[in-house]
């Protein structure tokens, strides 16, 4: 056989698709219920290490104290800029049209960040430190996305 | 989706991941494609040393790691070397979708390879119907229809003996 190969080389195209299914479990749902119906936010509080932990969730993953119901507390809605990036770039894999800021949010009264979509302005002016406060969707089913997005005050 | 226990509901999110991505066949697997595609020839490789044929081919043998040269055209007849009965949908790389449980599937050794190709069988999903030593035969797209990758192969058919 010959082996000129040509200027032949090629590429193949394929796909992964995975279909799975996020359990929010006991805790979790408090806080997909209560942002869906009510548009509040809720961490919660672990008195021995005092501190309050975004997202809730039964244990607190320092100590290990079992937490409930009782320690659950309102956060934010208002909060402090920690970090962002702006992606310029589309992937299948992100929720959002390229250019988007994703940024993590520190809650007021929360010691741990939430990562989310940064809107309502325009990107240069994103500013670690920024005030930001949350635009909830009209629409909301009990997903992240029930918050739309986070803007400056 | 929610649902109620003890009369508080439980929240759970269905979630879909899906990656297109494409991957370069290199020149071995590109002249075997191409063969696949235009020709509906399928092409092995044969080792210098070991003088196995290795379909799909590769560039070095990974027994006595020295480079494969000699390209072997193969039958599109073989048999058939071991099996099973998906009861489990199978995601088709080439599409991404499921294809629909139960169907055979199973390992073919083509005429003149020392591997085998693992594809769909043409055969009812009934253990009573498949055999291990069966006679089976390619069935490739018609030329038009071909594309350069493996669904160019639609299934094996058993050969009636």
């Amino acid at each position: 056989m010959p082996e000129n190969f040509g200027d032949d080389v090629f590429e193949v195209a394929q796909r992964i698709v995975a279909h799975s299914r996020y359990y929010a479990g006991r805790m979790g749902s408090f806080f997909f219920t209560r942002l869906r119906d009510e548009k509040k936010i809720l961490g919660v509080r672990c008195d021995k290490c005092n501190r309050v932990l975004w997202p809730p969730r039964s244990t607190c993953g320092r100590c290990f104290s079992e937490l409930s119901e009782e320690n659950l507390v309102e956060i934010g809605p208002e909060g402090t800029l920690e970090a962002f990036t702006l992606v310029t770039y589309c992937e299948p894999i992100h929720p959002r049209q390229a250019p988007f800021v994703y940024g993590i949010i520190r809650l007021d009264r929360a010691d741990t960040g939430i990562v989310h979509f940064i809107g309502g302005l325009d990107f240069e002016k994103a500013k670690i430190g920024m005030r930001v406060r949350p635009v909830f969707a009209e629409t909301r089913r009990g997903n992240i996305l029930d918050i739309d997005h986070f803007e400056p005050l | 989706m929610p649902s109620e226990e003890r009369g508080r509901e439980l929240i759970s999110i269905p979630m879909t991941v899906e990656v297109p991505y494409r991957f370069a066949a290199g020149k071995y697997m590109t002249k075997f494609l191409m063969e696949l595609r235009d020709n509906g020839k399928f092409y092995g490789i044969r080792c210098p040393v070991c003088k196995r044929v290795q379909m799909p081919p590769r560039i070095v043998c990974a027994v006595c790691h020295v480079q494969n040269t000699e390209w072997i055209e193969l039958s599109h007849e073989g048999t058939l070397v071991g099996f099973t009965i998906m009861y489990l949908p199978l995601t088709d790389p080439t599409t991404g979708k499921p294809h629909e449980p139960p169907f055979s599937y199973g390992s073919v050794r083509l005429d003149g390879s020392d591997s085998v190709i693992d594809h769909m069988l043409n055969i009812e999903p009934d253990i009573d119907k498949i055999r291990v030593g069966m006679r089976m035969k390619a069935v490739l797209r018609p030329r038009e229809q071909r594309v350069g990758d493996l669904s160019d192969i639609v299934y094996f058919d058993p050969i009636s003996q």
